[in-house]
């Protein structure tokens, strides 16, 4: 609360994760902590499309995760996301049973909602007609569903929404979700961010744009964040779950704490649709209202997990940024070499990665980055994770629109 | 004897996630937990299934699968 003392600390308890590196929070963690290029493969569903490959997750089965009776009624986005959330619920040792649902808060980030649904749909619409149109069409697509069905699964009556800033939406979430908790308006969170979209129509219109890597013959050298040789970023699905919850609440029930998140700022560039202001003054602004937040000085900062996306405007602008208000001092690293962008669940994604981060002392490497870009001015972390002692890190998010969103954790 | 009911059976196991032994003629849809939305669905992949024409209420929450069949072998093949 404004004028309130000292910045606010909310513990994450748990984390679940579903990404291309893995499904579970170890194994994902496992594979960016030591990665062997970009997790990416040509997808079944771009076959025959001139971008094709992404960081999709081929050994995902609905089914097993969420029960085969319940998963045909979700978009795989809700389908990862009730993934990830299971797992988060249940490593913060917390139990549904037995919790307050009143007092529990659901608040995730998409960019896009149920695409794959709406796509398949449209095709049925043109082939069938309009009498052959699923009737679950509208809850597989609509973007909110995600969070409602979360909390259907765990009887979180709370405060209930879904954040849309394009890529930064994962992390506007988790910003939002500390918000509740400092507002007093429950006492636990599920929070985090998911994508589906590797579908025609969606990577056709990121192809049109020439955001996408044009290594399409070479996917796991694709995705090079900071590298002179970058070209685009890497399309991507997945899902990341926190629990957050007071770090006192944590603190008195003896919980298990990785990381607490400290900090959050957000601005907007003003700028352009889709390039990011090349002066970096919007996003200076969030990571200066995140700092300030967390009631931190930017040489407090070790760490920074940035949105390196592999586009070279991106990389070029967010490098400038760190370098400016941050100075050369923390580690940097982008974990899109790996698991590439899953745009709105990109930031949940990079959030538990950087509670990971802070919590176990282990900086994972940006996987690809062979030759860093000359205008990169930074010590970006390259081939092998690094050992340090992370008291601060930052995570950078940055959305069409010119939507930026920074996250900062601090050690428990 | 007809396939209708096991092609019925396979219509609720290939799309909406049940095992062939989880279900008997005298299941009701709503002892399967098929709410109205999935009813909609399913007269859907019936239609399809079959070649017939289902009215919004042909099946109801309360019929048994066996009352299903009735009503599907009730109608007339159009495609």
């Amino acid at each position: 609360m404004p004028g309130s003392t000292g910045p606010f600390h909310a513990a994450v308890t748990g984390i679940g994760m579903v990404t291309a590196a893995g499904i579970g929070t170890q194994a994902s963690w496992n594979l960016i902590r030591d990665p062997e290029g970009t997790a990416a493969s040509e997808v079944p569903a771009l076959e025959g499309n001139p971008a094709h490959i992404g960081c999709w997750i081929p050994g995902y089965d609905a089914d097993k995760a969420i029960g085969r009776r319940k998963a045909w009624r979700y978009d795989r986005s809700s389908q990862l996301a009730l993934t990830a959330a299971a797992e988060a619920v249940a490593d913060s040792g917390l139990d549904p049973g037995e919790w307050d649902g009143t007092r529990v808060a659901v608040v995730l980030g998409s960019g896009i909602g149920g695409a794959g649904t709406w796509e398949k749909q449209h095709n049925v619409l043109l082939g069938d007609g309009p009498l052959n149109v699923s009737p679950l069409l509208i809850p597989m697509l609509a973007v909110n569903m995600s969070a409602g069905y979360v909390a259907m699964d765990h009887g979180a009556r709370g405060p209930n929404f879904v954040t849309a800033t394009a890529c930064a939406s994962g992390t506007t979430a988790i910003g939002m979700a500390r918000e509740l908790l400092r507002q007093g308006v429950c006492d636990v969170v599920i929070t985090g961010g998911t994508e589906a979209c590797l579908i025609p129509s969606i990577i056709s219109g990121f192809s049109q744009m020439g955001a996408l890597s044009k290594r399409q013959d070479t996917p796991r050298a694709a995705s090079r964040p900071f590298d002179v040789d970058r070209d685009g970023f890497v399309p991507a699905e997945g899902a990341a779950v926190l629990v957050l919850e007071r770090a006192a609440d944590a603190r008195a029930r003896g919980a298990r704490v990785y990381a607490n998140l400290s900090g959050y700022g957000a601005s907007a560039d003003a700028h352009h649709a889709t390039a990011p202001d090349p002066s970096g003054a919007g996003a200076e602004l969030a990571l200066r209202a995140c700092l300030d937040d967390a009631g931190l000085a930017p040489d407090a900062v070790d760490h920074v997990n940035a949105h390196g996306t592999s586009t070279p405007l991106n990389d070029a602008a967010e490098a400038k940024l760190i370098r400016r208000v941050l100075g050369r001092r923390p580690a940097v690293t982008s974990i899109k070499g790996v698991v590439g962008h899953s745009l709105g669940a990109a930031g949940a994604i990079e959030a538990a990665v950087t509670a990971l981060t802070v919590g176990e002392g282990v900086i994972p490497p940006t996987a690809n980055l062979e030759s860093q870009d000359p205008e990169i001015e930074l010590d970006v972390v390259a081939k092998t994770a690094r050992t340090a002692a992370v008291e601060v890190a930052v995570s950078n998010s940055f959305g069409f629109g010119g939507q930026n969103a920074v996250l900062a954790f601090s050690r428990a | 004897m007809s396939d209708t009911y096991p092609r019925l059976v396979q219509l609720l196991v290939k799309n909406f996630g049940f095992e062939t032994d989880e279900v008997t003629p005298e299941d009701t849809f709503s002892k399967l937990e098929l709410d109205s939305l999935a009813l909609v669905e399913l007269t859907l992949t019936v239609q399809q299934e079959f070649g017939i024409e289902l009215s919004d209420d042909d099946l109801g929450a309360d019929d048994t699968l066996g009352q299903a069949v009735k009503v599907i072998e009730s109608k007339p093949v159009v495609a």
